[in-house]
């Protein structure tokens, strides 16, 4: 697999993990589902946190 | 991938997206609201009263069906239903006497435990109910039904079709790459990108639960008109004797599958059962199971199973989507966790709005710009 698909395959293997998680049981298959799923959204907020023009200009002027 | 079928699987997504875009947003935002309905129900006192002292014993279902059937004694009971999530809430469907169908007739919801009968409020009254419809059919019934769905589908391709085209297009780019500093079409192809690939799985999930979920009525009437009829045919005696209790159907059809709760009952002589037998639909406890439904028709007069089987395997595909469009089978963090998927959902759909408002118009525009606009177009034409 390239590089274009690993991270996308990463998160949906997750996903799809975290969404099926839950359906199975309680307790522990719960922390698997909002795990999984909590993933793909911090992966976003990670790039969006770290690319947002205003926290660039911070990194630059420190 | 040859040029000519990438911009094919372009169109597609493209107008696949712009088709189903308004009603998404109308669905993202209801059902962001939605994912909490109950603790919506509960704060806007719309939710059941359903206590009971602690160790109180179930009424009687034969009880609690006298009780429904005094709102109404010219009407009948037709169906005894049970909330999975909550025991002593018991639902029971009254309609006139030889009707076989669910058109006329009206609910009456009771505390299994207390007898006391609750007014089901109409959906339109709550906020809840509300939403809900919007979200289902747009208020326009079952027509609405069938748009949704068929806006679910085109979500669906559109998910597909973005997912083909992401590859093609981010050959040269970083994951994740978000270009703040290259103008607004770029920036809002990159979050586009970004947000729909990483929820992409969740997003193709919802789509297409919520498409099998509009379809329910299609799919529910070929089970009855198909499987169900086929197995009501097979036991088309009629009813010549006394009828038994439907506390003796229920004890009969829970003995055919042991260990399993009861979904609902419907008496003989309606669409879910024949003129002589109970249906009566039990379920599972797991999360799982207790989405599985199988049936055992009662005989009337006798109180013997004449036949048990589970449901077909597209009704339990239906059974199944509920769960997974509506995020409520992993407690309240999985609510936050999918609305904030929702709010995604609704950003994916936006910047991909914005990238094809803002897209390059070559063809009217001077060379110069024309020129800018194929180079963007080389940077981002995802939309």
């Amino acid at each position: 697999m390239n590089g274009i698909w690993r991270i996308p395959a990463a998160l949906a293997a997750v996903s799809t993990v975290g969404l099926a998680a839950a359906i199975v049981g309680d307790g522990f298959w719960h922390w698997i589902c909002w795990a999984g799923l909590s993933i793909p959204l911090g992966v976003c907020t990670v790039k969006l946190w770290r690319q947002w023009p205003s926290s660039q200009t911070r990194a630059t002027a420190e | 991938m040859t040029p000519a079928s990438l911009r094919g699987w372009r169109l597609v997504h493209r107008w696949t997206s712009l088709i189903c875009s308004a009603n998404l947003l109308i669905l993202c935002v209801t059902g962001l609201i939605l994912v909490f309905h109950h603790e919506i129900e509960h704060l806007m006192g719309e939710g059941l009263d359903t206590s009971h002292t602690e160790g109180q014993a179930r009424l009687p279902l034969q009880t609690l069906v006298d009780i429904a059937q005094k709102a109404d004694p010219t009407l009948v009971p037709k169906l005894v239903s049970f909330d999975p999530d909550d025991a002593a809430a018991n639902y029971i469907y009254i309609g006139a006497p030889g009707v076989r169908d669910f058109e006329d007739g009206r609910w009456v919801v009771l505390n299994g435990h207390t007898g006391a009968n609750q007014v089901l409020k109409q959906p339109e009254e709550t906020v809840t109910g509300f939403l809900l419809k919007l979200h289902i059919d747009l208020f326009t019934g079952f027509a609405g039904q069938m748009f949704v769905g068929v806006m679910g589908i085109l979500f669906v391709v559109s998910t597909v079709s973005g997912l083909v085209v992401y590859g093609p297009f981010m050959k040269k780019l970083a994951f994740g790459l978000l270009r703040f500093g290259r103008g607004a079409r770029i920036a809002n192809i990159d979050l586009h990108n970004l947000f729909g690939v990483a929820t992409l799985v969740w997003a193709f999930v919802v789509g297409l639960t919520g498409a099998i979920l509009s379809f329910s009525p299609l799919i529910i009437s070929h089970w009855q008109k198909t499987e169900l009829v086929a197995m009501v045919g097979r036991h088309n005696e009629p009813m010549t004797g006394t009828p038994i209790s439907i506390d003796q159907a229920a004890a009969a059809g829970l003995a055919a599958f042991p260990g399993k709760d009861l979904a609902f009952i419907a008496y003989p002589g309606n669409d879910y059962s024949s003129d002589r037998h109970f249906s009566v639909m039990v379920r599972g406890h797991t999360e799982l199971t207790k989405r599985l439904l199988s049936v055992a028709m009662v005989d009337g007069e006798t109180g013997r199973v004449v036949e048990a089987a589970d449901t077909p395997w597209y009704i339990t595909v239906l059974l199944l989507s509920g769960p997974f469009h509506f995020g409520d089978y992993g407690g309240l963090p999985l609510q936050i966790i999918w609305a904030i998927f929702t709010i995604v959902t609704g950003v994916v759909t936006v910047t991909g709005f914005v990238v094809w408002l803002r897209r390059p118009r070559m063809r009217t525009a001077p060379a110069g710009i024309a020129d800018r606009g194929i180079s963007e177009s080389k940077a981002g034409s995802k939309a």
